[in-house]
C-alpha cells in the first residue's frame, strides 16, 4: 500500500453568520494516498473550497486535525506547510516578469541563483512556455497564465498541489485541453494533488477518486465509477449525471433486488443499493413503502408499443431533436416527469408531444435507494 | 460609420450636444481662459512689448529667490511626510487585525482635516507650541518657535496627509487577496510578502499621493501665513502680500506665475501616471473573496504606535480649538467664557451668511456644469476633446492664488467688471472645484453600459430624454459625491477667494485669517467651530442623501475620494 500524504481527521469550519451558526465543513475525514489526483466536487457553497483552502493554510479549522506526511500541521502557518496552490485567477503578480514568478517561491526558499535558473527554466519547459521567460502576465493569454501558475507551484516540487478551480476562466475548448495536459503533467511528476472543481465531467475525466460533497458534509467518496454507478445519495446520484429519481412503491423483496408496481403497467426489478451508512440497519426498505429508481437519461428507451413487463406507458412533454440526441421529457402514469436522451439514428421516428408511448429503463443500469 | 457621422456638422446631428460645447466653451473663454492670458500678460507685456523685465526684477530680489527654494523645499518634504503617514493610516486599515473600533477612529480622523478649513491645524499648532503655547507651558521649554518651516511643515502634513491615506487605501483595497495568498503559499514570510508585493503595488498609490500632496503644499497660501514667519516666505504668500500689502499688482503676477511652472508640471505627471495601465486589474476574476493577509507583527505594533500618536495629537489639536474658542483669553485668562461666539454671531452673521449663500450657487451651479461636461466628455466624440478635457480641469490644476490674483486682473476692468461681485466668488469656487463633480460623474459613467442608452435610444426617446431619464437617474449617486466636496471645499478653501473678497461680500474663512492676524485666537477659534460645524452638518446631509439616492438598482459603487480626485 502506498503511503499517505494528507489525513483529515473530523476537520469542521464552523463561522457565525450574525445568530445563525454555518457549519461550513462538517466533519470531513478523508486520506489521500500518494500520487493520487483526488477531486472535490460539489454545488458552489457546498464547502469543498473551504476544506481545500483549510488543507493551505490559508483558513484554520474551528475542530479535527490535518496532517501531512505524518505531520500534524493543523494551525500551521501557510507559508510553513511545503504544499502548492493554483488559484482560480491564477493570482500571477503582475509586476513581475514571468521568471520572476515562477522564481519567487524558490527565491522565498532561498535558494541560488545560479539553481534557479536551470529550475525554472525546466518547469516552463514542462507546462510548454518556453522562451516567455521576460514577458509580463499581461502579455500571456488567460491559458498561458494558468501555465505559468502551474510552473511557479511544480517547481517547487510541493508535497501536496492544490488546485481551486484553476480552468473555470478559461473557455470551454481550451478548459478540455488544459485537462488532459494537468493530469498528464500530474502523472508523470507523480505529484499528490486536491483539486476542487464544480464541473463534474472534469471531475470524472481527470481523478482518481471523487469527493463529492454537499452542504458542508462528505456525501461520498470513491472512483469515477463507483460514484457514477453506485451513487450512495439520490444527491449525488442527481449532482452527477443528473439521474432521474421515480419514487415507486415496493412490492417485493428479492434478496438484493427490489420489485416495484408501475404505474398503469405492469411490474419493474432492479437492484437495491445498500449505501455505507445504512450497513448496520437491516430492513432500509420494506413492502409497501417506496423506494426511488435512479435512471439516467441515457439509458432509456423510448418506443412505440412494447411487450416487455418491465415498461413503462408514458406521454411526450416535448421533443428536442439535438442531432446526435433526441432529448425526451416524458409523463409517467403517477405525473413524475423524467428526461430521456435517445441515440438518433437515421430514419428513427421521433414522437411529438401528446404521443403515447412506452418507456423501458436499463434494467442493468439501474438501482433503488431508500427515499 | 463615425467617419461619415463626423462629416457632417454636429449642428444637425447633435444639436443638443452642439448647444452644450458652445455654452461650455464660452464659458471656459471667460473664466479660464481670460484670467490666465491677462495673467501672462501682466507679466511678460512692458509698455507694450514682450519683456522679461518683470521676471528679472522679481528673481532680482534675493528674498523672492528664497520663497521660490521655501516653497519647493516645502512641497517636496510636506509630500513625503504626508504619504509616509498616509501609508502607515491605509496599512492600519487595510492590512491589520487591529480593534474595529480603532480601525474606525483612524478613518474617522482623517476625515477631520477635510472638512476644517486649511489652517484649523495652524491655529492650534499657534496655541500648543506657539508663544504663551500649552505644551511649551506644560514641558517648560521656553526657547522654541513654532514660526518657520517646521511648523509650516507639520502643519501641512497634519492637514494634508489624509488625501495620502484615501489615495493608498483605495489602492490597497483593490489589490487581488489571492496574491498576498501565492506569495504565503510559495513559502514567503509576511515580511517578504509585504516588501516584495504589497509595497510595489501600491507604487501607484503612492506616486500619486506625492503628486497630490506637492501641489496642495505649493498651492497652499494660509498655512504658511500664519506659521512661516519672516524666516520662512513661500511663494503664495509672498504673491499675496506684494499685492494686498505693496499694491503691485505685476509683482504678484509674477511670483503667482513661478509657482504656475511646478504646478503644471505636477499636474501632467499625474495625468501621465493616472494614464497608465495600473497593475491591479490585470488577473481575472476572483474566485472566493478572501481576506487580505495580516502584516508582520512588528510591523503592526509600529504602525499601530505612530497610528494612534498621531490620532491623539490631531484630536488634542481640535480640543485646542473648541476650548480656545471658550476661554478669554487664550493661556493668559483661561476662564469660561460666550463672548467670542457671542461676538461671532453679532459681528460674523455676515460671513456666515454670505459663505452658505456662496458655497450653495457654487455647488448647484458647479455640478450642473460638472454633470454636462462629465457626460459630454466621456460619452460624446468631437473635434477638440482632450483640449476640452484639459481645459476644464486646468483652474483646478492651477494653485489658487494664482487663480485669484489671474482673476483680480481680468475681471477688475471692462467690458467684465466683477470685482466685489458675488458672481466673481462663485465663479472662482465653480470652476476650480466642480473638477470633483466631473471626475465623479466620468468615473460613474465608466462603471454604465452604454448600451442602456442605446436601447433608449432604440427604443424611440430622443437624446435630451434619453439624459434625463436614463443617464442622470444611473449617476444621481455620483452627482452628490461630486456636491459633496465641492460644497466642503467652498466652505472651506481660501487660496483664490482671499484675493476677491470684499466689503459688500466676505467669507468666514477669511473672517479666522483675520482674527489669527490680529492675535484674537479665541475668536478665530469660534469662527472655527462655526465653519467646522456648518460644514459637517451639511455633509452629512449630503452622506444621507447619497445613501437614500443609492437604491437597488444602482450597484454598490463606492465613490472614492480617490476617484473623485483632491
Amino acid at each position: 500500500m502506498k503511503k499517505s500524504v494528507l489525513e483529515l481527521s473530523e476537520v469542521s469550519k464552523v463561522f457565525q453568520k450574525g445568530r445563525e451558526t454555518v457549519r461550513a465543513v462538517d466533519s470531513v475525514n478523508l486520506m489521500v494516498e500518494e500520487g493520487e489526483l483526488i477531486t472535490f466536487l460539489g454545488p458552489s457553497g457546498c464547502g469543498k473550497t473551504t476544506t481545500l483552502r483549510m488543507v493551505a493554510g490559508f483558513e484554520l479549522p474551528t475542530g479535527g486535525h490535518i496532517t501531512i506526511e505524518g505531520e500534524d500541521v493543523t494551525n500551521t502557518p501557510v507559508n510553513k506547510r511545503g504544499i502548492g496552490f493554483v488559484f482560480q485567477n491564477y493570482a500571477l503578480f503582475p509586476h513581475m516578469s514571468v521568471f520572476n514568478n515562477v522564481a519567487y517561491g524558490l527565491k522565498s526558499r532561498g535558494e541560488k541563483d545560479e539553481d534557479i535558473k536551470p529550475k525554472v527554466i525546466k518547469a516552463l519547459k514542462l507546462v510548454g512556455l518556453e522562451n516567455t521567460e521576460n514577458r509580463y502576465p499581461s502579455q500571456l493569454s488567460g491559458g498561458e497564465q494558468q501555465r505559468v501558475a502551474l510552473a511557479r507551484v511544480i517547481v517547487m516540487e510541493p508535497k501536496l498541489l492544490l488546485m481551486d478551480e484553476p480552468l473555470s476562466n478559461l473557455d470551454a475548448k481550451l478548459r478540455l485541453h488544459m485537462r488532459t495536459e494537468i493530469r498528464k503533467l500530474q502523472k508523470k511528476l507523480g505529484i499528490t494533488c486536491m483539486y476542487v472543481t464544480h464541473d463534474q465531467s472534469e471531475a470524472l475525466t481527470m481523478a482518481d477518486r471523487i469527493v463529492v460533497m454537499n452542504k458542508g458534509k462528505v456525501e461520498q467518496i470513491g472512483t469515477p465509477f463507483e460514484i457514477y454507478s453506485n451513487p450512495q445519495s439520490l444527491f449525488v446520484a442527481d449532482f452527477i449525471g443528473h439521474a432521474n429519481i421515480v419514487r415507486l412503491e415496493i412490492a417485493a423483496i428479492e434478496d438484493d433486488f427490489l420489485v416495484v408496481a408501475v404505474p398503469g403497467g405492469d411490474s419493474y426489478r432492479a437492484r437495491a443499493l445498500k449505501p455505507d451508512k445504512y450497513q448496520k440497519t437491516d430492513s432500509i426498505y420494506s413492502v409497501g413503502k417506496n423506494a426511488a429508481l435512479i435512471i439516467r437519461p441515457e439509458n432509456i428507451k423510448v418506443e412505440k408499443t412494447s411487450s416487455n413487463p418491465g415498461r413503462f406507458p408514458a406521454q411526450v412533454v416535448s421533443s428536442i431533436f439535438v442531432g446526435s440526441h433526441i432529448e425526451y421529457e416524458l409523463k409517467l402514469m403517477n405525473n413524475t416527469v423524467i428526461k430521456a436522451s435517445v441515440p438518433y439514428l437515421n430514419g428513427m421516428e421521433i414522437y411529438g408531444e401528446g404521443s403515447s408511448v412506452q418507456v423501458l429503463f436499463d434494467e442493468s443500469n439501474s438501482a433503488f435507494l431508500p427515499v | 460609420m463615425h467617419g461619415t457621422m463626423k462629416r457632417k456638422s454636429i449642428a444637425k446631428t447633435d444639436p443638443a450636444l452642439f448647444f452644450a460645447l458652445i455654452t461650455v466653451w464660452l464659458s471656459f473663454a471667460v473664466f479660464i481662459f481670460l484670467p490666465l492670458v491677462r495673467l501672462l500678460l501682466t507679466t511678460f507685456i512692458v509698455d507694450g512689448t514682450v519683456s522679461l523685465a518683470n521676471m528679472k526684477k522679481v528673481l532680482g530680489t534675493s528674498y523672492n529667490i528664497k520663497a521660490l527654494y521655501g516653497s519647493l523645499i516645502l512641497a517636496t518634504s510636506v509630500s513625503i511626510a504626508g504619504t509616509f503617514l498616509g501609508y502607515l493610516f491605509a496599512l492600519a486599515v487595510t492590512r491589520t487585525n487591529l480593534p474595529k473600533v480603532l480601525k474606525a477612529l483612524l478613518g474617522g480622523v482623517t476625515i477631520l482635516p477635510l472638512i476644517s478649513p486649511p489652517f484649523t491645524s495652524s491655529i492650534s499648532l499657534t496655541l500648543a507650541l506657539g508663544p504663551n503655547g500649552m505644551l511649551l507651558k506644560a514641558f517648560g521649554i521656553s526657547d522654541f518657535s513654532i514660526y518657520g518651516f517646521l511648523g509650516t511643515w507639520l502643519s501641512e502634513t497634519l492637514t494634508y496627509f489624509p488625501v495620502a491615506f484615501m489615495v493608498i487605501a483605495a489602492i490597497l483595497n483593490t489589490m487581488s487577496a489571492t496574491l498576498d495568498d501565492a506569495a504565503l503559499s510559495l513559502g514567503a514570510s509576511r515580511w517578504r510578502m509585504f516588501k516584495t508585493i504589497t509595497i510595489p503595488l501600491s507604487m501607484p498609490g503612492i506616486g500619486n499621493s506625492i503628486l497630490l500632496l506637492f501641489g496642495a503644499s505649493l498651492a497652499d497660501f494660509a498655512t504658511p501665513l500664519i506659521l512661516g514667519g519672516h524666516a520662512f516666505p513661500v511663494l503664495p504668500t509672498e504673491a499675496y502680500l506684494m499685492i494686498t500689502g505693496m499694491f503691485d499688482l505685476r509683482g504678484g503676477a509674477t511670483l503667482s506665475f513661478l509657482l504656475l511652472v511646478p504646478a503644471m508640471l505636477v499636474f501632467f505627471l499625474q495625468r501621465m501616471l493616472l494614464g497608465k495601465k495600473s497593475f491591479v486589474s490585470v488577473t481575472g476574476k476572483n474566485g472566493a473573496r478572501t481576506e487580505f493577509a495580516k502584516l508582520p507583527t512588528a510591523l503592526t505594533i509600529f504602525i499601530a504606535l505612530i497610528c494612534s500618536l498621531v490620532v491623539v495629537f490631531i484630536l488634542y489639536l481640535y480640543a485646542i480649538i473648541l476650548w480656545g474658542s471658550f476661554v478669554k483669553v487664550w493661556s493668559v485668562n483661561n476662564s469660561f467664557t460666550l463672548e467670542h461666539y457671542r461676538y461671532v454671531f453679532r459681528h460674523g452673521q455676515k460671513a456666515i451668511s454670505d459663505t452658505l449663500l456662496i458655497a450653495v450657487l457654487s455647488t448647484v451651479i458647479g455640478s450642473v456644469l460638472a454633470v454636462v461636461i462629465g457626460y459630454v466628455a466621456q460619452r460624446k466624440q468631437f473635434v477638440g476633446k482632450r483640449f476640452f478635457e484639459f481645459s476644464s480641469l486646468l483652474n483646478y490644476a492651477l494653485p489658487g492664488t494664482v487663480v485669484g490674483i489671474a482673476y483680480i486682473i481680468a475681471f477688475n476692468q471692462r467690458p467684465i467688471l466683477l470685482t466685489g461681485t458675488l458672481s466673481i466668488l462663485v465663479a472662482a469656487y465653480v470652476f476650480r472645484y466642480y473638477a470633483t463633480g466631473i471626475r465623479s460623474v466620468v468615473a460613474s459613467l465608466e462603471q454604465i453600459d452604454p448600451a442602456l442608452e442605446e436601447a433608449s435610444l432604440s427604443l424611440g426617446a430622443s437624446s435630451v430624454r434619453t439624459f434625463t431619464h436614463v443617464t442622470i437617474p444611473l449617476i444621481i449617486p455620483a452627482v452628490l459625491a461630486g456636491m459633496r466636496y465641492l460644497f466642503i471645499h467652498c466652505m472651506t478653501a481660501i487660496s483664490a477667494t482671499i484675493f476677491l473678497v470684499s466689503v459688500r461680500w466676505t467669507l468666514l474663512t477669511t473672517r479666522i485669517l483675520e482674527s489669527m492676524t490680529e492675535l484674537q485666537f479665541s475668536q478665530a477659534c469660534a469662527f472655527s467651530m462655526i465653519l467646522i460645524v456648518i460644514v459637517f452638518i451639511a455633509d452629512a446631509i449630503m452622506l444621507y442623501l447619497m445613501k437614500l439616492s443609492t437604491s437597488k438598482f444602482h450597484k454598490s459603487q463606492e465613490i472614492s475620494y480617490e476617484k473623485v480626485g483632491a
